[in-house]
């Protein structure tokens, strides 16, 4: 079935299209963050700008028209409101124009769920690391099929603390990429670390290193504050494996694209023999064709939710979407 | 030989001087740098010694403690079954609840507290795993030890589990009152930007 994704939750405008779980383009728009952060209502009208456009290049690289279009997805939450919006209303839009099914889909279900699909697991412990979101997560069939939350951040995502502390820096904030390149060759200072069975928090460990940065060179901290962090998501990550009797492990959403992190996580799932699944760099990101993706499996299963029915749900949270 | 292993630990059987003991020791982990990972198995090993005395003196079942080493501590063995692997009931919920709120009572928070980590002998529970345990009389932590219960039973053992703690523990109704807000601050959080 070919569908179309709409993803626009925040500082992307992304439009993916698959075919029978296949990708078939994947193109985006992205909003620029300065140092100053950004201010929904002008990403949501950067992103109207875009959409059409953005649009219409997915169809292009796809080699498809309009009317080869079978269904539609968009995500419906979390995020931001005026950011959801404008996805919302185009997929709204696209729907009515071409008389096809539409799918609301959840943001963090898509980013687990394409990781999974594509890296060809079965049911793995998921770790889900973004800028906002820090959750180790695993499928449950009761009372339906979702993702369950079995740890996650007390405070900030692992994201948003690295972007935070890179900005301390003055260096480009981009899900703690520009911290990963400046820790090479680095040294350990010790750090705050904070777990709790297989809940975390970052904040201590943020304004720890915030606090040392006259005192010690850069490259040490972003060492630290790196390894520090990514050793609590490792450990609290290990005791769901354990603790579930998992045999596999997944790592998605923006921060999954840390050659570091993934390093980790490989030696976790290695020491208890159990497969390690991750995506390429891009995909990791947010981007329309994860949503494209799980809104196929969701129309192919007859879930269509009607267009009048459709909405936006800022807070969805990722354990109340059904799976299918 | 090895009996068990933890998340963390390696749990073996011993026989020192004709005495059948288990030695728990804190094997290194590849995927932490050791700067941080020994001082951190150090480190634990003392505090989960510690606390183990501590709660056992304030009354708490839990394995005596015989030695204590670098990485490793020595304590009595325990019979039975870990409460993951056996059909969980009522009964055992209660009494795990039960003496959840003891333990907070008596001023300690376990920090993994997980069908994992509660060994069951007959109608004995022996509480194990000492390795996040604090001192602490803070609702906010207490709440946490219910909160990975929670996320480890099933709705229903859960009930059973909470009743039993709110009508044992000196504070039970502010330590719940603070659960359903730090469930609500985690959970319904919003994806924030950078
Ligand atoms: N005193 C004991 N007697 C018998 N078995 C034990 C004892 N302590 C631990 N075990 C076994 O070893 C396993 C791991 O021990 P635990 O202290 O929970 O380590 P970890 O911190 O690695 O989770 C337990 O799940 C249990 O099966
Ligand atoms: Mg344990």
């Amino acid at each position: 079935m070919r569908v179309i994704g709409i993803e626009s939750s925040a500082h992307t405008f992304g439009v993916g299209i698959v075919d029978d779980g296949k990708i078939l383009a994947k193109e985006k728009e992205m909003f620029h963050i300065g140092t100053t952060g950004m201010i929904p209502a002008e990403v949501a009208e950067f992103h109207t700008d875009n959409a059409a456009e953005v649009i219409n290049r997915a169809l292009k690289s796809a080699n498809l028209n309009y009317s080869d279009i079978e269904g539609i997805g968009y995500t419906r939450g979390p995020g931001l409101g005026p950011c959801l919006q404008v996805g919302y209303l185009s997929a709204k839009t696209l729907a009515k124009k071409l008389k096809v099914p539409i799918a609301p889909v959840n943001h963090g279900v898509a980013h687990i769920e394409s990781t999974r699909l594509i890296s060809g697991m079965k049911d793995p412990i998921a770790l889900y690391v973004s800028g906002g979101n820090s959750q180790i997560l695993k499928m449950d069939n009761k009372p339906f099929k979702h993702y369950r939350v079995l740890g996650e951040t007390f405070d900030i995502g692992v994201g948003n603390m690295l972007d935070s502390f890179a900005r301390e820096l003055k260096l480009t904030p981009s899900w703690g990429s520009s911290i990963e390149k400046k820790a090479s060759g680095g040294k350990y200072v010790e750090m705050p670390y904070s777990v709790k069975g297989m809940d975390f928090s970052f904040t201590g460990l943020l304004t720890k290193a915030v606090s040392m940065i006259p005192d010690v060179p850069a490259k040490d901290l972003c060492f630290s504050i790196q390894e520090a962090a990514f050793s609590m998501l490792a450990e609290t990550t290990e005791r769901a494996l354990l603790l579930t009797n998992s045999d596999e492990i997944c790592v998605c959403g923006g921060v999954a694209q840390n050659s570091r992190l993934k390093q980790i996580l490989n030696l976790v799932a290695k020491e208890h023999g159990a497969r390690f699944g991750f995506i390429e760099g891009a995909l990791n990101a947010d981007n329309g064709a994860m949503i494209a993706m799980v809104a196929e499996r969701m129309l192919l299963a007859g879930h269509s939710t009607s267009i009048d029915k459709c909405d936006i749900e800022q807070r969805f949270r990722v354990d109340s979407a059904e799976v299918f | 030989m090895v009996i068990g292993e933890g998340a963390e630990a390696q749990i073996y059987l011993e026989n020192i001087l004709g005495l059948e003991m288990v030695v728990k020791v804190r094997q290194r982990k590849e995927y932490r740098i050791p700067e941080i990972d020994e001082p951190m198995r150090r480190r634990r090993t003392r505090k989960e010694a510690g606390l183990m005395i501590v709660a056992s003196k304030a009354g708490i079942n839990v394995p005596h403690v015989i030695a204590v080493g670098k990485f490793s501590i020595y304590m009595e063995k325990i019979g039975g079954k870990l409460l993951k692997d056996i059909q969980n009931s009522k009964t055992y919920m209660e009494k795990v609840g039960k003496e959840l709120a003891r333990m907070h009572d008596s001023g300690i928070v376990h920090g993994d507290y997980t069908p994992a980590n509660i060994m069951i002998s007959g109608n004995e529970t022996t509480i194990i795993d000492f390795g996040l345990a604090d001192m602490s009389l803070d609702p906010e932590q207490k709440a946490v030890d219910l909160l990975l219960m929670k996320r480890s039973v099933t709705r229903g053992m859960y009930a059973h589990f909470e009743h039993a703690y709110v009508n044992a523990s000196r504070n039970g109704t502010a330590v719940k009152k603070q659960l359903a807000e730090t469930e609500r601050r985690g959970r319904y959080q919003s994806r924030t930007l950078s």
